[in-house]
């Protein structure tokens, strides 16, 4: 047994000195610096251990929580959107028919398009003037067009949709795979037993699709609750502050504002809320997540 | 491992090129690339022994701000002369990031350059760059338009409102607006909200005191007049998402009655490669408010020396050549962009290529620069939000807003009161 450690051992250390290097340090630096106060601006205010007080301030600091509503709103609407929208993908790629595998291929470009770009093709989209989407609404009647990132009530919504067009495919990725993994048999035995095409998809994929929607979900909360490229391209925050997402707000603070501190504080509290959510899902998950149970 | 180390660090020092020194210049992308690659290799000929590496940054201000402070951050050895934006002297002299330039650009030398970017480029009795460009908020219009109805160009904002109503009733053209500015939140909003606050006789802060002015009444007026004058009668909603170019489009589409913006929208408009209005424009000061003065947001560009480089008198050559009366001529006449020179508003070659230049050297002689210092960017940050509030929605409460965004200036600037103590 002893003997057999070493090996092991010896194969894990790689990737654990690369977790440990560009995940778990920066992880602890961050929480350090949260507990200091450091103005890049103000060298002469030096670095001064503040203990709690950048958090209290967090607390405290009404455009913090207005932007903590903003980024809970994100997750609330975007994610069970993306998952549910993925579903159907999944459901109808597993489907065997002609072109498929091209099928497949495209849904993912969404998802494969880096980020900035597709967000600056949606704000061209949503352009007030000359924008896609006033010409499929609206035509050519061009006094109706509207402006959605001028909009304060708007913006956010904007956002979501092109949060929504870019990750449903990586969503449906992951529902594909954990489709393809229920066995045919059991379809078999549900035709056998004249249950209906609801009834085969209630009774029988989504008691066993579990696992993968809860990983799916998992998935695209972090990241909804990571988002940042999609709000830096199109709206800056604005227009009234109303997509001022924590993410953003963290990133203004510590790189234009230079606050390192503070702008560290709000960079635990994201991967605060994130890590809880984690834990959630894979407590309500019965952690089958991570455990399969073997095969009997 | 520690094998593997040595061998990664081998290749992370640089190979030393021969006696040759480089000198690493971070800019952004320039509209007119070739005169800045022979305005370089020029100087090359004339050091030899020094090699100019440029690196391309990108051409957003904040975005080329996230770059550079990385670099001085980091303290890095490798960049030694870089651009900077007019709102960054105060923040680079205090965080010790650029290098104060007294001894090369003593004040006999200053005097030969506009005085508001002098003022800006210094901070605490010491000057951190050597001015390049300079921008400055102007208006354009349409000539043709005004005259077809008789119109002066307007001395005060309420007549610019009453002319753009008249215009867009009478012209009957769904798509004209009246006014086309940068309203989105961001650094440009507090450009364009400081010209019509002070334009109001307000300000945005009280330099002296250390304290937020954007609770006073004029400056509150001001927020109140765009809000419900400007966006609701004569600009589309989405002016509130417009930056410069989106703005600049609308008006060289021929769907904008007014335009403000700086000075490099008069090439662009007047361009018919990719203008429809071109020849049909003029430009002037921006108007005020009755009884008070035109007011215009300096803008423009710098070349500092970064404080982390290894040859910081090599580096001051390369500035001085770049911004000497020969090469900021060359680049007048290469970009059509507003040298930082006095005396090339007289040179009539310039004069020649761009005429607009001399009405307006009183714009640039009288633009405000925006507060300096070092918090600037914190306090634009809480500007940006409570300017964005305040005129996108319709029926803001600007008093509560003013009053909290005034909060949290004071907040941010008693910051530096300690250090005035100390």
């Amino acid at each position: 047994m002893t003997n057999r450690q070493d090996p092991v051992w010896r194969f894990l250390l790689p990737s654990f000195l690369f977790i440990g290097v560009f995940s778990l340090y920066p992880i602890i630096e961050s929480f350090r610096l949260s507990f200091y106060r450091m103005i890049l601006t103000m060298p002469w205010l030096g670095a001064k251990f503040v203990g709690w007080e950048n958090y209290w301030d967090l607390a405290t600091d009404p455009v913090a929580r207005g932007s903590f509503v903003t980024s809970l709103l994100f997750v609330a609407v975007t994610t069970p959107i993306e998952v549910l929208v993925g579903l159907a993908m999944a459901l109808v790629l597993n489907e065997s028919f002609h072109g498929r595998g091209w099928l497949r291929a495209i849904v993912l470009i969404p998802w494969a398009v880096p980020t900035v770009v597709s967000s600056q093709m949606w704000r061209f989209i949503f352009n007030d003037r000359y924008g896609l989407f006033n010409y499929l609404i609206f035509g050519s009647a061009t006094q109706n067009y509207w402006a959605p990132l001028a909009e304060p009530g708007l913006a956010l919504v904007a956002v979501m949709l092109a949060d929504i067009w870019k990750t449903s495919s990586f969503a449906g990725l992951i529902l594909l795979a954990g489709l393809q993994g229920i066995p045919g048999e059991l379809y078999e035995a549900a035709d056998i037993d004249g249950a209906t095409t609801w009834q085969k998809f209630r009774h029988v994929t989504l008691p066993l699709l579990k696992s993968a929607l809860l990983l799916a979900l998992l998935f695209r909360t972090i990241d909804a609750l990571k988002v940042f490229d999609l709000v830096f391209v199109m709206t800056q925050g604005g227009p009234a502050d109303t997509t001022n997402i924590l993410q953003f707000y963290g990133y203004k603070k510590i790189f234009a504002e230079g606050m390192i501190g503070y702008g560290s504080a709000i960079a635990v509290a994201v991967f605060a809320i994130s890590l809880l959510l984690s834990i959630l899902y894979l407590r309500m998950s019965g952690a089958g997540i991570i455990r399969r149970e073997p095969a009997k | 491992m520690i094998g593997l180390l040595v061998f990664v660090t081998a290749f992370l020092i640089p190979a030393e090129v021969g006696a040759e020194t480089q000198l690493r210049f971070v800019t952004w992308r320039s509209e007119a690339a070739r005169v800045f690659q022979q305005i370089i290799a020029d100087f090359e000929i004339s050091h030899p022994g020094i090699k100019v590496i440029q690196e391309i940054g990108p051409s957003s201000s904040t975005e080329f701000h996230d770059l550079v402070t990385q670099k001085l951050r980091n303290r890095d050895a490798e960049m030694d002369v870089f651009f900077m934006d007019v709102v960054w002297p105060a923040e680079f002299a205090a965080a010790g990031w650029a290098l104060p330039v007294d001894r090369f650009f003593p004040p006999t030398a200053q005097s030969g350059f506009l005085d508001a970017p002098v003022k800006a480029n210094t901070y605490g009795g010491h000057i951190y760059g050597i001015p390049m460009f300079v921008d400055a908020g102007m208006l354009y219009y349409r000539k043709d338009l005004l005259a077809k109805y008789q119109l002066r160009p307007p001395d005060t904002w309420p007549e610019l409102v009453r002319q753009a109503q008249f215009i867009i009733s009478q012209e009957r053209d769904p798509y004209l607006t009246g006014y086309s500015a940068q309203f989105k939140q961001y650094e440009g909003l507090v450009c364009n909200m400081m010209e019509f606050i002070l334009s109001n006789g307000g300000a945005l802060w009280d330099e002296q005191r250390l304290k937020s002015a954007v609770h006073t009444a004029q400056a509150m007026e001001a927020v109140r007049f765009v809000r419900d004058d400007i966006v609701r009668l004569i600009a589309n909603r989405g002016i509130l998402a417009y930056q410069e170019s989106e703005s600049l489009a609308l008006f060289t589409q021929g769907r904008a009655v007014f335009h403000r913006n700086w000075p490099y929208a008069w090439e662009a408009s007047n361009d018919s490669g990719q203008s429809k209005v071109a020849g049909r424009v003029g430009v002037m000061p921006l108007p005020a408010f009755s009884g008070q003065k035109s007011a215009a947001t300096l803008g423009g560009w710098q070349l500092a020396i970064s404080r982390f480089s290894r040859h910081p008198q090599l580096a001051w050559e390369f500035v001085q050549f770049m911004t000497s009366s020969e090469t900021q001529k060359r680049i007048a006449l290469g970009t059509g962009r507003a040298p930082a020179r006095k005396d090339l508003y007289h040179d009539p070659e310039i004069l020649k290529r761009s005429p607009q230049f001399q009405s307006q050297f009183e714009t640039f002689t009288l633009a405000t620069p925006r507060p300096r210092t070092p918090v600037y960017l914190p306090l634009s940050n809480i500007l940006q939000r409570y300017f964005s509030s305040a005129i996108a929605i319709a029926d803001s409460n600007i008093e509560e807003l003013a009053r909290s965004a005034a909060r949290d200036m004071d907040r941010v600037l008693d910051l530096l009161r300690d250090r005035r103590k100390s």
